[in-house]
């Protein structure tokens, strides 16, 4: 036994060792489009002790990679071809029976949505129990001084009061910490981590990854960390690769790849996150780099121009008149308890609140989940009823309109959402879509002209005509964001909010957006207010910027200031979470 | 499926081979799914069959002399009379079409009274909420928490026996299941990003409830149907053997009720007949129903 533990820790120590070996791995789907290659004669190595970074955008077969690895394919998938070697065994060969004692024991999986990985009926405590005594066939009490030596391990703050607490009682961040518990309760050898921070707010983030990285060392396992942000990963991975379209496009060392990137996708995706140093006037992205079929494209030196864009924009601020004037705006939400649901207590989602926007500037407004920045949005728009102050939209005050009154106001002030699955209905074509501002708003306008300014809108969003007959369910979700802002757009808008518009969109096609919406901005004479929990994006986007926390705006500032100069330790905060790639490069020639 | 939508900004012919057609709406895409469905297919070919007998006979073209006499009484089935003949020697297989058109009568008529009423209810009561919410779903306790058949029989003796008491104890009785189920998706799809964006471009409320939200929650409605139809065909020949049904025509429960007796002599005809009548519709309306539900769910896509 003895001797077991310290054979281990010797292998574990000697450096250099494979413990995963991935040999022209490919997978299939079949679907009833016919077959799809998913993954594409992958090769790579986990070795021991190392953090590997997989990356691409979503569709690029990363998830079903590590899916792959746990044998846990839908029954559509199947591993086609290749080898996965692991302690002199072939993974795709050995038999379900011997998979399922390796999962969960030798390798383990963290996935990205921890609100819906937990039982919400039982205990966080009694969940890690349970799969402490699966796999360690240890009893009830030493199988709890292990769950609460893990709770410790993982830093959640009270661990004997939590370990009795249900999932709906404890932060989302707390409880990814329970799912890394539970999935380094049995020592595993291979720590998979499917985007474990994609759902969590930026402070939270930095907090789990660092966690993350000093479990992988202080346990000396490996970890195989996907993700769309190569941002995220910058600090982690020892080493990484980058798919593309189902197929390994490059591979090195972490700090290699992030000094001298080789392939012209991994150039896009390094240049296409927005940077809190630097403020190109639009982002690279991708297409940039590359072409549709793949081949190297030389960029285009005008794209590289780095501008002050801000500076330059002050001066215009100054000249142009206030489209909107926030004044001490409150809205509480009542908080009813009792058998008579009677009004207890308020909360206090957006807390006396005051701004002023000027035309064609871009407003920006950050803060965690919760802070009361959606709501606040919201409330300008008048889809929430504010409890108090004034809305003054170009010199009028909107606060006290009816619904009717406040009709004409709806074409000069429209909203992005954040979910472009949600915000589009599903049995509507794109046309139809389109068309719906106008039938409401402008009723007698003639269908010719109808169809004259949806179609040129679609394809100022970057769409074709042929689009306008399909159905939502049929688009990308940056196309479907584009069909929204073609939405919000149809009315001829002075005032757009978007509300986190591109956080559910991967970083490729983020930066597509945000080029759209700064083009936009320029021909239409746009105002917006970006929401946003990105201090990154916001930076690249606005001109002033407000930290909201708690209801409460704590620093207002132009957005130079704001990222130089901090002066509230809540932006310090949120400013020191956005992970930063290290050596950031210029890949100015190919 | 997350991997087929494997596809960047601007490149949404090249990666994936569309070999769908594309610009179909879910309606179509459903209806397209169905249509491939081999057991779907055989299901409303017997489904059409069913609505064919019931028009010829209401028609007259068919079952017409149900009434005469044709043989002795309980002769067996033979070639002329495949399901033999009743103790007054008129053809059981007559008589079994023309409780075919009863029973399919029944079915229709119960569907149109008790969807209308179910969707109304429903919507109204999810999407304005407050007290008429509070009425609503109150009221759909109370009929709910009456045991049914009971309900059946004292509308039945309100209104007195016949096909007209069937048909309204049925309809009036059977929306509850439906108004709740659409009540709840009503619910969820008034505070998705799609309706309030409908609210940030001023649409009123008729547009948001019938433009936007009905159209999504109507799969509901079509799955409900099939389901209520079956349901209403089984309570008429549960309420026509309970001599409550149908008076003056010949119907499958009454059908039912009459062999009790003849069994005992060994007279199977009867019941063979209208429990195999019965027992095709029943059989294919619930596939059908299930089949339903997986071609139109918007959340089971793409999982075959």
């Amino acid at each position: 036994m003895m001797n077991d533990i310290i054979d281990r820790t010797n292998a574990k120590m000697n450096k250099g060792e494979t413990v995963f070996e991935i040999k022209n791995l490919t997978v299939e789907f079949n679907t009833s489009d016919g077959m799809f290659k998913a993954v594409d004669n992958l090769s790579f190595v986990i070795p021991r002790g190392k953090t590997v970074g997989l990356v691409g955008e979503s569709g690029s077969g990363k998830s079903v990679t590590s899916l792959a690895l746990m044998r846990l394919l839908t029954r559509n998938g199947h591993i086609t071809s290749g080898e996965i070697h692991y302690q002199g065994k072939d993974l795709v060969k050995i038999s379900e029976e011997e998979m399922r004692s390796l999962r969960g024991s030798k390798i383990s999986m963290i996935f990205q949505e921890p609100m819906t990985s937990l039982n919400p009926v039982l205990t966080v405590g009694d969940q890690l129990i349970e799969s402490i005594q699966l796999h360690l066939k240890l009893n009830k009490k030493d199988a709890f001084e292990k769950a609460l030596a893990l709770f410790k391990q993982v830093k959640i703050p009270q661990p004997e009061v939590k370990i009795h607490s249900f999932p709906h009682e404890l932060s989302g961040g707390q409880k990814q910490r329970v799912m890394i518990a539970m999935a380094i309760a049995c020592d595993p050898e291979l720590l998979i981590c499917d985007e474990p921070t994609t759902a969590l707010d930026v402070t939270i983030q930095q907090e789990i990854l660092d966690l993350i990285k000093s479990l992988q060392v202080s346990l000396g396992m490996s970890v195989l960390f996907i993700t769309h942000d190569l941002g995220v990963i910058s600090n982690v991975a020892d080493h990484l690769l980058v798919m593309y379209r189902s197929k390994l496009v490059e591979e090195g060392n972490a700090q290699e790849v992030f000094k001298n990137p080789k392939h012209p996708y991994t150039r896009g995706l390094l240049s296409c996150r927005p940077k809190l140093d630097a403020n190109p006037n639009r982002l690279l992205t991708v297409s940039d780099y590359m072409s549709e079929d793949g081949t190297a494209l030389k960029v285009d030196p005008a794209r590289l121009v780095e501008v002050d864009r801000q500076g330059s924009r002050v001066e215009k601020i100054k000249e142009s008149e206030d489209i909107l004037v926030i004044r001490n705006l409150k809205t509480y939400f009542p908080i009813r308890t009792g058998f008579f649901k009677t009004v207890r207590n308020h909360f206090k989602a957006v807390d006396d609140v005051s701004f002023t926007i000027k035309k064609g500037t871009s407003f920006g407004l950050v803060g965690e989940s919760g802070c009361g920045k959606t709501t606040l949005g919201r409330t300008i728009l008048k889809l929430v009823e504010p409890s108090g102050g004034d809305i003054i939209f170009k010199g009028q005050h909107i606060t006290g309109l009816t619904k009717a009154e406040m009709r004409p106001f709806r074409k000069k002030m429209q909203i992005i959402f954040q979910d472009p699955y949600s915000s589009l209905d599903p049995r509507m074509s794109v046309e139809k879509i389109l068309s719906e501002p106008l039938e409401i708003n402008s009723p007698e306008m003639s269908r010719s002209e109808k169809n004259h300014i949806i179609s040129t809108l679609i394809e100022k969003v970057g769409l074709r005509k042929n689009h306008l007959k399909r159905y939502p369910h049929e688009f990308s979700g940056g196309q479907r964001q584009r069909i929204c802002i073609a939405r919000a757009l149809t009315l001829n808008p002075e005032l757009l909010i978007c509300d986190e518009s591109v956080s559910a969109l991967d970083v490729s096609v983020q930066a597509q957006v945000l080029n759209l919406l700064l083009d936009l901005q320029e021909e239409f004479k746009l105002t917006y207010v970006f929401i946003s929990h990105d201090l990154s994006v916001v930076n690249f986007m606005a001109d002033t910027v407000a930290v909201m926390n708690e209801g409460k705006i704590v620093e207002l500032e132009s957005a130079k200031n704001i990222y130089q100069n901090p002066k509230h330790h809540y932006t310090q905060k949120l400013i020191n979470a956005v992970p930063k790639i290290t050596n950031y490069p210029v890949f100015a020639l190919n | 499926m997350a991997v087929i939508s494997a596809e960047t900004e601007n490149s949404s012919s090249k990666k994936v081979q569309i070999t769908k057609e594309i610009g179909r709406s879910l309606w179509q895409d459903a209806w397209h799914r169905l249509a491939k469905n081999k057991l779907a297919l055989a299901c409303m070919i017997v489904f059409s069959f069913y609505i064919v007998v019931s028009l010829l006979v209401a028609f007259g073209i068919l079952g017409a002399t149900w009434s005469t006499t044709v043989g002795e009484s309980y002769a067996a089935p033979d070639w002329n009379h495949w399901f033999g003949l009743d103790i007054f020697g008129r053809d059981v297989l007559m008589k079994a079409l023309v409780g075919t058109q009863v029973a399919m009568s029944v079915g229709l008529v119960t569907v149109m009274i008790s969807v209308p009423i179910g969707l109304l209810l429903g919507g109204i009561s999810g999407y304005f909420g407050g007290v008429v919410d509070e009425i609503i779903v109150w009221f759909c306790s109370i009929i709910s928490s009456i045991p049914s058949i009971m309900l059946l029989i004292t509308v039945t003796f309100i209104l007195g026996r016949g096909i007209f008491a069937i048909y309204l104890a049925l309809g009036l009785t059977s929306w509850v299941g439906l108004c709740r189920m659409i009540r709840g998706e009503v619910l969820k799809h008034k505070n998705r990003d799609y309706v309030l964006a409908i609210d940030a471009l001023g649409g009123s409320h008729r547009r948001k409830l019938f433009t936007h939200i009905l159209p999504n929650v109507f799969h509901i409605v079509i799955i409900d149907a099939s389901l209520t139809f079956q349901m209403a065909i089984k309570s008429e020949v549960i309420l026509s053997y309970l001599g409550l049904g149908v008076q003056d025509l010949p119907s499958w429960g009454k059908m039912i009720d009459d062999s009790k007796l003849e069994l005992a002599r060994g007279v199977w005809w009867q019941l063979g007949a209208a429990t195999l009548f019965m027992f095709l519709i029943l059989l294919s309306l619930n596939f059908l129903g299930d089949l339903l539900r997986d071609a139109l769910d918007p959340k089971l896509r793409g999982q075959e």
